[in-house]
């Protein structure tokens, strides 16, 4: 009996040290993802200027 | 499996834009038209000079108010290379070239292609502005790459 009981302790350790926080990372993510998008669109209005 | 909230936002935005950009591609191929410069026509690169409309390059006038522009791009010049167009005319552009590779492009214009041997590449374009154009090389061919150029002048005609 003494064995199962050590193996139900693991996991619940192992629950708590998850979910980091990635607010850095969805920031520089978007931060890129703007800096991309913007870089597009302006390319298109050159296109369209050039027309 | 656990994915986080914040990677749930990215990879829809991700995924989201491939939809954007096959959506734009299919619209501007399929409902629009649009081609790219070369859709595979094919000239024999040895026979330019006896192939219509490359026997005789130049302007040429098809329509009312459209006219083609065959010029034949070769080392290290393209053929006429001094070229004058009415303000206001639709100009299709068909290049083609006798040997190597050489770019095609029109300096501050959208006009901007390859020009592969054993292909004509064309391009429309409304000249609404009168003033000068030059034509450049902008695919590297050679020695005399550099000196590769032509003019091109938008004039007031009636
Ligand atoms: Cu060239």
């Amino acid at each position: 009996m003494a064995i199962p009981q050590l193996q139900n302790t693991k996991p619940k350790v192992k629950m708590t040290k998850e979910s980091p926080s990635l607010k850095g990372t969805l920031a520089s993510v978007f931060l890129l993802g703007f800096f991309l998008m913007f870089t597009w669109i302006s390319i298109y209005f050159l296109f369209l200027d050039r027309l | 499996m656990h994915i986080h909230k914040y990677e749930k936002i990215w990879l829809f935005f991700g995924i989201g834009s491939l939809f954007v950009f096959l959506t734009i591609i299919g619209v501007s191929a399929f409902a629009q038209g649009n081609q790219p410069p070369s859709c595979l026509t094919t000239i024999d690169p040895e026979k330019v000079d006896e192939t219509p409309p490359f026997n005789k390059p130049g302007l040429v006038k098809t329509g009312d108010n459209e006219y083609q522009l065959n010029i034949v791009a070769s080392a290290f010049a393209y053929t006429p290379n001094q070229i004058e167009i009415p303000k206001g005319a639709k100009v299709t552009i068909n290049v083609t070239t006798k040997d190597v590779i050489h770019g095609f492009e029109m300096a501050g214009t959208n006009v901007n292609m390859m020009v592969e041997p054993g292909y004509v590449n064309s391009f429309t374009k409304t000249f609404n502005k009168t003033g000068q154009y030059t034509i450049v090389c902008n695919e590297y061919c050679g020695a005399g790459h550099h000196m590769m150029t032509a003019k091109v002048k938008v004039v007031n005609k009636q």
